[in-house]
């Protein structure tokens, strides 16, 4: 008896591996290999000329060399500031938005059919959309500002630095907003209703109860949502490149656009590598900072 | 008051609650409805100020002439379907047996293996575009919705592992005991009992990862030429070229955009619960 259970558990145990085994492979490939090439790429001078890779060790140099480049600085700056923000509003927003949906009047199909629409816009498109809406002589943003008196002239929207940086954010906190919405959403929903007639009971007023049940219920959902949305915005691109390419001098040139034009438009692909190594690292130095403050402590634990 | 009448709030929360969402409709429709209002009308129409939007500026014109002009769409959604169903298929064919191992077979480190698996997605997409544009330009093989799609799998695959596998851990035990007593093996477990139980998250992961396939940009933009370019460097292009036709320009993003619409509108329940479970379990 006891050999049949084991060897049923060795073949479980088998078939395990073999099941798994697939999809590491392919993972290695395009995940692991990348990722350590992309470090040692890094401690590189490669360059592409004539459609020939040169490649020559330069140890630090190229992380060096971020130090003294001000681009570098003003994505970095331009970076922070467009993630920061775009944390910040999207999870409030999307939080708002949840939770009217999750109000008896906001629960109707067609309240969720509008927010996974812009979810499955492509990110081009949507940016070829914003660029004929935010058009500086027949948008319709000018328009309707024009119309309702609040603008005197047509503004060319993204012609400003700090105009531009932010008419990107706006653009791309309308894109994110709707999925981080249906995630909070769907936690909302899994909140036991047992637990607000407890509220009630004890006499909680609508504000109370989304303070005291609500919030602290979802918790791990938004600590979800805050990781998420702060992977997605450190590596927006299409909306940029699009739009602005990092233009006017600069003030929408983040991180991941700027790697991509030092790698694939100077051809500098060591230095390129540098800069992806550092958006890889603020990533992961932030998303394990999140985690570590937002993720519910485990049971017995202080909330 | 009674507790359901509570719910709905008094008055006050009530006029904010339709205020909310009718802001949020406003919002979230206002630029899909002009996306598509703009690709009826005729260019007269849009450049006058205000637009004109009486019926009889309303038009196909945008739509036959994109689909005359840029033959390049036809060619990038051809490509687009290639590669997105090329990477949806690798990906559930290698990722449900892989998320079912994680989650139900004694697989040693099982949690970690698929925490690391999230956890790549961090990954910045150029960190890994670099290494893999110099050996995919080594290999020769630039310029194929193959290698494009493969190169797809990095981030399809994990999701689709993160999906499937907060369902298959959400299945009671006692189904696959029963099969076991039966004498099923554990291929036969999977292939009979599991994966039919499974058709709503397998198509959720499906829809997930065919759209994200579908409106990929960065890698498509590094690893394609001429022969496989995907519909969003397309849309990009003739954004770039045709910057004055803005009727055409939004037809052509109304071509590309309505096909993931669709499926998305259709499989939205099943896509958000999809990843939620996914995230939220384990």
């Amino acid at each position: 008896m006891t050999v049949t259970a084991a060897t049923f558990e060795q073949r479980r145990r088998r078939v395990g591996l073999l099941f798994v085994l697939p999809a590491l492979l392919v993972l290695a490939a395009v995940l692991g290999y990348p990722i350590v090439d992309s470090i040692m790429l890094a401690l590189q001078r490669v360059t592409l000329t004539g459609g020939a890779i040169q490649q020559s060790w330069v140890g630090f140099d190229n992380f060096q060399r971020l130090f003294a480049d001000a681009t570098f600085q003003r994505a970095a700056l331009n970076t922070a500031y467009f993630s920061a923000m775009e944390v910040v509003l999207v999870v409030l927003i999307s939080l708002g938005v949840a939770v009217l949906l999750n109000h008896p009047m906001g629960r109707f199909g067609v309240f969720r059919i509008l927010l996974i629409v812009p979810w499955a816009i492509a990110p081009v498109a949507n940016a070829v959309l914003w660029k004929w809406i935010l058009h500086a002589n027949y948008g319709v943003l000018n328009g309707i500002l024009k119309g309702l008196g609040l603008i005197d002239h047509y503004h060319v929207w993204l012609g400003t630095p700090v105009s531009a940086l932010n008419f990107l954010l706006l653009v791309d906190v309308w894109k994110s907003v709707p999925f981080v919405a249906l995630l909070i959403l769907a936690g909302l929903q899994r909140v036991p209703s047992i637990l607000y007639r407890a509220a009630y009971m004890d006499g909680a007023g609508p504000v109370q109860s989304f303070l005291h049940v609500t919030l602290p219920t979802i918790r791990s959902v938004i600590a979800i949502a805050v990781v998420l949305q702060t992977i997605w915005s450190l590596r927006v691109f299409d909306i940029v490149f699009v739009l602005t390419r990092g233009g006017p001098a600069d003030a929408t040139a983040l991180l991941n656009f700027l790697a991509y034009r030092v790698t694939f438009n100077f051809l500098d692909l060591g230095y390129g590598s540098a800069i992806a190594n550092v958006i890889f690292a603020i990533t992961m130095l932030l998303a394990i900072l999140y985690v570590w403050l937002l993720w519910p402590r485990p049971a017995g634990a202080k909330r | 008051m009674s507790f359901a009448r509570r719910q709905h709030g008094g008055p006050l929360l009530r006029g904010l609650v339709v205020l909310g969402l009718v802001v949020f409709v406003v919002w979230s429709a206002g630029p899909v409805v002009w996306l598509i209002v703009s690709s009826l009308l005729e260019q007269q129409a849009l450049i006058s100020q205000p637009p004109d939007v009486s019926p009889s500026a309303f038009t196909l014109d945008n739509f036959v002439q994109v689909i005359a002009a840029a033959a390049a769409l036809g060619k990038g959604i051809l490509n687009s379907l290639m590669v997105a169903l090329f990477s949806t298929a690798v990906s559930l064919a290698l990722g449900a047996p892989a998320a079912y191992a994680l989650a139900r077979l004694p697989v040693p480190r099982a949690n970690n293996i698929a925490f690391l698996i999230l956890a790549t997605q961090m990954l910045p997409g150029i960190a890994i575009a670099i290494p893999l544009f110099i050996a995919i330009s080594k290999l020769g093989l630039i310029d194929s919705v193959f290698s494009l799609g493969f190169v797809y799998l990095s981030f399809n695959l994990p999701i689709v592992v993160w999906i499937l596998r907060g369902f298959f851990l959400g299945i009671p035990v006692g189904i696959e005991r029963a099969a076991a007593v039966d004498g099923a093996g554990v291929f036969a477990t999977f292939w009979h009992i599991v994966l039919p139980i499974s058709i709503p998250p397998l198509a959720a992961a499906a829809v997930f990862a065919f759209v994200e396939a579908w409106n990929e940009f960065f890698f498509a933009l590094i690893l394609t030429r001429q022969s496989a370019q995907t519909v969003p460097l397309v849309i990009a292009q003739f954004a770039g070229q045709y910057q004055t036709v803005f009727g055409q320009m939004m037809a052509a993003a109304v071509i590309s955009v309505a096909p993931v619409i669709v499926l998305a509108i259709v499989f939205r329940n099943q896509i958000v619960r999809g990843f939620a479970d996914g995230m939220t379990k384990g």
